[in-house]
Parts: C-alpha cells; structure tokens; sequence
C-alpha cells in the first residue's frame, strides 16, 4: 500500500538529477525510500560502518562530511551537504564504506534508499546513472544549457561554433588528380563555380589545393604552361582537421595560419572543405579577419579595434556554449597576436633593429598569460630575458631595451591591458635580464624560500615565450624544472604556501564571504587549482604552463588517478566560466577594463550554478588534500 | 436517538459478506507490543481532514498515515483516501482542506476505505496531533459504517512534545509551532498525507530526544504522554 503525496514528488524534481528522470521513476525510487532523522551532531554513515548501504538525499537540514584523518583533532570539514543534495555517490557505485564521515550538521531529515534499489534505479533511468558517474560533468552540461538559453538572444540565427565541421560541410568535396592538367582544372572551377581544388591520390589523400587567388599569382602573373599538371602550382602543405573538430577550432587555424580554407580529412581521406565563408555566417567578424587585422595593423587606433573585436568575438563565444579551455585559448592566441604586433610597430618606431637582436631578446609572457588562462580582465604581466652581443655590458644592451620596452607596455594598456600594479612589466629593469641573470633571480627564490621570493615564484614560474627568441626562453624553463624538482625543501614550501588559502566550504549561508558578502572566484577558486598545478608540475619536471596541461602531464608522477585529474580539470574550467560570464556582464554594464573585478555575490547564481561551485571547491580541497599528503602538512 | 441507533445498525447491515470477512480477519489479528523497542516495530501517524471541527456533527473526509519502520518512515508504506460523502462539505471547509466537492462525491465508498484503513493500519500502534480529534473522527466513523467499536492504542504528540521539550513548550500549541521549532517544512497544510507526515517527522525528532531519556518504546512515551496530562491537570 502506497500514497506519495505529490508535494514530496515536487520536492525532489526541484533538485538535480531527479528533474531529469521520469516521473515514474522517481515515484518508484521514493515508495522504497525511508525518511530518517538525524540530530545535529549525529553520525549519518562513516567508513566503520563498512560498505555503504544507503544512497541518502537530503530533504532539509544540512550534512557535513569530515576527513577521516587519523588525528582526530585536525578532523577538517571537507564539504557541506544542503536540501536535495545526495550522497554517497562514489562508495555506493564502487561498493566500499565512505571515506568520509557523514555528520548532521543541524537537524536533519534524509530520504534513504537501500543499495540494491539504487544498483536497480541505475539501470532503470538514465539521467540518474549519468549523473551519479559524471556528476561534476553532468552538472556542467546541465549548465551550459541553461548559460545557452540565457544567451540565445544575442545569437539565435547564428549556427554555433560549437558545432563539429561534420554538421558544416556542405557538399562533397571537388577533387581532381594530381596530374590532371592546370587548364581542366580552371575550367571545371569556373563550371562549378567552387573557388578552390584539392587534389588527392587513388586513395582520397589529399595531396594539394588551389584557391582562386593563387590563380593570379602562380599562373596568370608567371603566365605559366596551362598543359602542365596542376600539382606542380598547388599549395602542398595542407591544414586538416576531423571531422568531429569543433568550428571554431578551425575558425582559430585560420585566424592563426591566415588561411582561408580548412581541408577535413576523416582517416586520412578528404571528406570536405571548410572556407572562411562557411564560418563568417556563425560570425559577423571572422576570426581570420582579426587575426589579420592584427597582422597588418599600423595604427593604435586599428590596434585598438582589434582588441574590441576579440572581446566582442569573446562574448559571441561565451552565448555559444563555447568551453571556458577553448574560450581562453582563443583569447590567448588573439593576445599574443596583439602582443606580438605592438613589439613589431613600437620597435619599428623606435628604429631598433629587431633582425640584428632578433635571435638574442625575447618577450615572455607571465601569471594567467603564461598559462593560456587570460579572462577579459587580464594586467599586463611581462618580462624581457636576452643574451649579450659581444663588445657590449648588460647594463648597455638593458638600456637601450627598456624605453622601447615601457612604450610597449603603454601602448597594451592602451590597447586594454592595464599596466601591472606591481610591476611586474618588461619596462621594469628588475625584469629586463640576460638569462644568466634569470638564472640567477631564480636561484635565489628557490633556496630563500622568503614570502615574498614565493609570491615572485607564483607569477614568474609561469613564464612563456611569447615573441623573439623562443630558445631562451625554453632553455630557463629546462633549466628550472631541473632544479626546482629537485628541491624539496622549496615546493614544500610552496605548497605549505598554497595550502593558505582554503577553498570555501559552502557557498553562501556557510561561508564567510566577507563583509560585502562577495566571493572572490580568483582568490577562492582559480588559485587552488593554479597553485597545486604548478608545484605537481615542478616536482614531475613538466614544462607546460597551462594549469590543464600541468594537471594532465604529471598526473603519472604524481600517482593521481587520471579521472580525478579530470574532475579537477571540469571543475577549474566552470570557475573560469564564472568569472569569464562574471566579466562578460561587467563590460555589459559598462564597467572599465581596470575596474572589472572577481567577485560574484553567490547569492544570484542559479541553484544548478550554485552547486557545480560548491563541487568545484570540493574538487579544489580534494587537490589540496593530494598536496598535504605529498608534502606532510 | 432511536432513529439513529436504527440507521447505525441499518449501515452494519449493509456490509456485504466479503467486507465482513475482511473486518473479522482484521478483528483477529494479534494486539500489538506495546513495549517492543522502536527499533524492530511499525506504528502508523495518521491524520484526517473533516467537514469542520464538531467532533459530534461532522464528517469525516479523508485520512492520511504514514508508517514508521524501525524508527524510519517507510514511503513507500503509506495510506490516503478519500470517503465519498453525501453532501459536499462548506465552501470554507474546502478552501481548507483543498479537497473539492467533485473529489468527495467520488472518493471511495466510506465501508471499503475504513476497511482499507483497517487493513493498512493492522494492529500496530497510531499516532497523532492532538488525538482527541482523530481518535473521534475515525471511532465514529468506524462504528457508523463498519459497526467497529475502534479501541486503539493512540499517542498523543501534543503531549509529548511538551514533555519532553519543557523548556520549548512556553506557547507552543499546535502542529505548526511544533514543526516551526524544528524546521520541518509542510509543503501541503491540511492535506492529510502531509500532515501525517510532518507529524511523523516530529515523532522522529521525539524518538531521537527520547532515546536520550532511555525512553526505546511506545509504552515508554505513552507514559511520557500521560505524565504531561498530569502536570497540565487533565488526569
């Protein structure tokens, strides 16, 4: 006999995942559930009880879960559990006792549903199963949709760039042989009014295409032989992708290369042409044209149109659901570009000869830029390393470098890059080094250890090349992975570092959040993860930069179970979504480049954004936690 | 008086020869133990929504319980019906209860949901706030319709809140104050089954608090529950 008054349904179909599953399941799953109470304090289910035996949704009250350390007295609260929340998901799915304690933290009453019902609810409903195996993953998802949703406004005609080229190919590529003759060719492109032709061999390999401007310049202007094969005029160095690429992957070679055509290749075989075309209806500014604007720009003013361009290309982006890693990626590559085309014009104006230098200077890139992780609020972190032309001091070379170097720096913050509050710019003579100075510089944060050599350390080590002598840069970077993974004593202490600052632990009654009632989504959440990514990425000796790429490259060194590096990586990822979406509706407002800030009021974000955070500072303390164990703290 | 005794024996007689087997079988369960711990028992919460609040005159409309099992509440073991009335009741009355004139006039013939009631409920222990009105509500209408002189074990939580919440107690009354003072939420007041519920989520609380006073049985809170009449100067 069973009545299920319709308002316990309502309840659960308000929280995720039960919103997702049909109504019928949900009624099943809740005609076998028991509600239990559990007094403040009580213990719900801890790892003595052995293997978990009850999957529990939260129906009011509130559920801490506590690190089971072995000294008692650091017992460290390691999530908060709020109405609708359930748990716990991975003892149950891997039929092992909790690792954590479960604790009422007020009175609370938990809907509980036996184990075996739960293996059978797995099997039963989808939605549900997807949930509890790809939580942080699923919950993302759910979100995008809704950030989509939101954004559709501002794009609905647009065909996302979140689409693979598959969906964009429009017809079946117009291949030729190799040896067919330049005048056929020609002439089966003007009948077929196409604009380029690939021609591929006996087995559909692409071997090389021919665009319409390459008409003008390789046979009209050379007046060349029209019998010979048109292999011989083609471009042969080719640019694929699969099929399953995304748009704006291509959109970015494109952009990157200054091409005009992405060929798709599926094993190997052409299976279709991607034109600039195909994408400049998804975009009202095409990647390439910024990207080529950038190139050929002379004037600030058309620098500075540029950077709008990218931030206005950015927001596009964000409506489209596009990830926050490729989101980042793309305003990294439009930076660079930018960056790289400020040196070129203010060295030009300064009548510095960069072909005689060119091999001796670099510029880096340090902080977020370094690491490929510039939101649209992004200071300028820079620095200069060089190597010293004989017949010429250090001190020489650095003053001819650093007036050239503090117009650079003021013409990106006129570009929108704000000058760094702390100097940390190229224009410093602190940070305009020969490498051996670098060295040097290094040397000494590493064996110091002082706060302040540290703090240097978590800009600094981040460092990139970004135009001139790649080398030098690489060579520093080699040169300190060797000897910061060998250094235990300084990661220990960059990791004792790291470990102040503690991810917040509910996300809006049960956090402080300072007095204004603000969450610093930097501070609080991207920091972590910046952090512990760096110090993994030293002690295995990996050179990346990005905190995505160090996570994944020292995974095996650091002995982390690569799905819970990728946890980890989802939930660095929706931090960054935050706050690009955070900055995005800043510059909406009308909010200044200096001014745009990190802080969101947790309190207007949607119940689902809301609890992807509170899971992504679980992950965040989850990657503390590896850092504790790695270091004793 | 007599015309109503003749329609009271006038319903009795209606029971057909199945419902009267139902009833025996049900008259012929065993007592439950009173004193048996919470742990390995089963008693029903109940509530009911009425056509008003004359314990003499009015009718009952609808009954709403949910098990505990173990000290759990079992969803999946619960109970609602609607008794299919004569008349519908005042306007007043279903803004009230939210059950609309088209839904008692359809409810279930009010022999077969008492004896639904009967078979759900078994012999175990019933449950409630403020009893007097329940325990009423359902007695007459089981003598009414089934003939059934309903002697039951109830619980009162009225008083045993009290009683174990002195220092709570001050004002606090009803079903409402009770649940406010530990966050239970209703999300459907006056509907029996919520009711019955939040009722049985108060119940959990008592059982924690009573644990705490070595109270591990019915018995134990029903002498808990007559302790408070006294003090209050009832008994």
């Amino acid at each position: 006999m069973s009545a299920i008054h319709s308002s316990q349904l309502a309840f659960l179909a308000a929280h995720a995942p039960f919103n997702r599953m049909e109504p019928a399941h949900l009624l099943w799953m809740l005609e076998r559930m028991k509600l239990a109470y559990y007094a403040r304090g009580d213990v719900i289910v801890s790892p003595e009880q052995g293997t978990a035996e009850h999957f529990l949704v939260i129906k009011q009250g509130m559920v801490q879960g506590e690190q089971n350390v072995a000294d008692a007295s650091v017992a460290d609260t390691w999530l908060e559990l709020s109405e609708g929340e359930c748990f716990p998901l991975g003892a149950l799915l891997a039929n092992r006792p909790v690792a954590s304690v479960y604790r009422a933290g007020k009175d609370t009453f938990c809907y509980e549903l036996p184990v075996a019902d739960f293996h059978t609810l797995l099997e039963m409903s989808l939605p549900f199963r997807d949930f509890c195996t790809r939580r942080i993953a699923n919950l993302l998802e759910h979100s995008k949709q809704v950030i989509q949703a939101q954004y559709t406004q501002s794009g609905a005609e647009q065909q996302s760039l979140t689409s693979p080229l598959s969906a964009i190919i429009r017809r079946a590529p117009v291949t030729c042989a190799p040896q067919t003759s330049v005048r056929e060719v020609l002439q089966q492109m003007h009948e077929s009014r196409i604009g380029s032709m690939v021609a591929v061999d006996d087995a559909g390999r692409p071997l090389g295409i021919l665009t319409l401007p390459d008409v003008l310049v390789r046979i009209a202007l050379p007046q060349i032989d029209l019998a010979q094969p048109v292999i011989g005029v083609m471009t042969k160095q080719l640019s694929t992708l699969p099929p399953q690429a995304l748009a704006h992957e291509a959109a970015l070679m494109m952009a990157k290369q200054g091409l005009r055509h992405v060929l798709v290749v599926d094993n190997g075989r052409l299976v279709g042409l991607v034109s600039e075309k195909d994408l400049f209806a998804m975009q009202r500014v095409g990647f390439r044209q910024i990207g080529s604007a950038i190139r050929h720009a002379q004037l600030l003013e058309e620098l500075q149109q540029a950077a709008a361009d990218t931030r206005s290309m950015a927001h596009n982006m964000m409506a489209q659901g596009v990830a926050a890693e490729q989101l980042t990626q793309f305003i990294s590559t439009f930076n660079d570009l930018l960056t790289a085309r400020v040196i070129e014009l203010e060295c030009t104006a300064s009548e510095f000869c960069t072909t005689q230098l060119a091999d001796r200077l670099c510029w880096m890139a340090l902080g977020s830029e370094g690491r490929f992780e510039q939101t649209l609020s992004t200071d300028q972190d820079n620095a200069l390393i060089f190597t010293v032309p004989d017949g010429m001091t250090e001190d020489q070379l650095r003053g001819q470098l650093l007036p050239i170097a503090k117009r650079i720096n003021d013409t990106l913050a006129l570009c929108g890059f704000p000058l760094c509050r702390g100097n940390v710019m190229a224009s410093n003579p602190q940070w305009c080094l020969s490498l051996e100075d670098w060295k040097r510089t290094f040397s000494n944060w590493i064996t110091n250890g002082t706060p302040e050599a540290l703090l240097h350390a978590s800009i600094f080590f981040d460092f990139r090349a970004l135009y001139g002598a790649h080398a030098l840069a690489e060579e520093l970077r080699l040169w300190l992975v060797r000897v910061a993974s060998d250094n235990t004593r300084f990661l220990h202490q960059m990791a004792e570092n790291a470990m102040r600052l503690r991810p917040p632990l509910g996300v809006v009654r049960d956090f402080v959040v300072g007095k204004e009632h603000m969450l610093d989504l930097k501070l609080n959440g991207i920091t972590p993860f910046v952090d512990g990514a760096r110090i993994f990425s030293l002690a295995a000796g990996v050179t990346h930069t990005s905190t995505i790429q160090r996570l994944r490259a020292s995974a095996a060194m650091m002995k982390v179970h690569p799905n819970e590096i990728e946890a980890w990586i989802d939930a660095f990822l929706f931090i960054q979504v935050l706050r690009l979406r955070h900055h995005d509706e800043q510059k909406t407002r009308g909010v200044s480049d200096d001014a745009l800030d990190n802080l969101i009021d947790p309190e207007r974000l949607n119940e689902l954004d809301r609890r992807i955070l509170k899971e992504a500072f679980r992950q965040a303390r989850k990657l503390q936690a590896r850092l504790a164990l790695e270091y004793h703290l | 008086m007599f015309t109503r005794l003749a329609h009271l024996l006038g319903k009795r007689m209606q029971l057909s020869a199945q419902q009267q087997q139902r009833l025996n079988a049900w008259k012929d369960l065993p007592h439950a133990a009173l004193d048996a711990p919470f742990s390995g028992t089963r008693c029903v919460v109940v509530d009911v929504e009425t056509s008003g609040l004359n314990l003499m005159e009015d009718r009952l409309i609808s009954i709403g319980a949910v098990a505990m099992v173990n000290g759990q509440i079992a969803m999946g073991d619960s109970f609602y019906v609607v008794l299919q009335q004569p008349t519908i009741s005042h306007k007043k009355n279903i803004l009230l209860h939210g059950i609309g004139g088209a839904e008692q006039t359809e409810g279930a013939p009010a022999t077969d949901a008492l004896l639904a009631f009967l078979e759900y409920l078994r012999k175990d222990p019933l449950t409630a706030f403020h009893v007097t009105f329940d325990e009423t509500m359902i007695r007459r209408a089981m003598r009414q319709f089934l003939g059934l002189s309903f002697k039951h074990p109830w619980l009162d939580m009225a008083y045993v809140m009290p009683a174990l919440n002195p220092v709570l107690a001050g004002r606090r009354r009803s079903l409402d104050d009770w649940i406010n003072c530990f966050d239970i939420r209703n999300d459907a007041r006056h509907n029996a089954l919520a009711d019955a519920l939040v009722t049985a989520q108060l119940f959990q609380v008592a059982l924690a608090q009573g644990r705490k006073k070595n109270i591990t049985n019915f018995a134990g809170l029903l002498d808990l529950e007559r302790a408070q009449r006294w003090v209050r100067g009832e008994n």
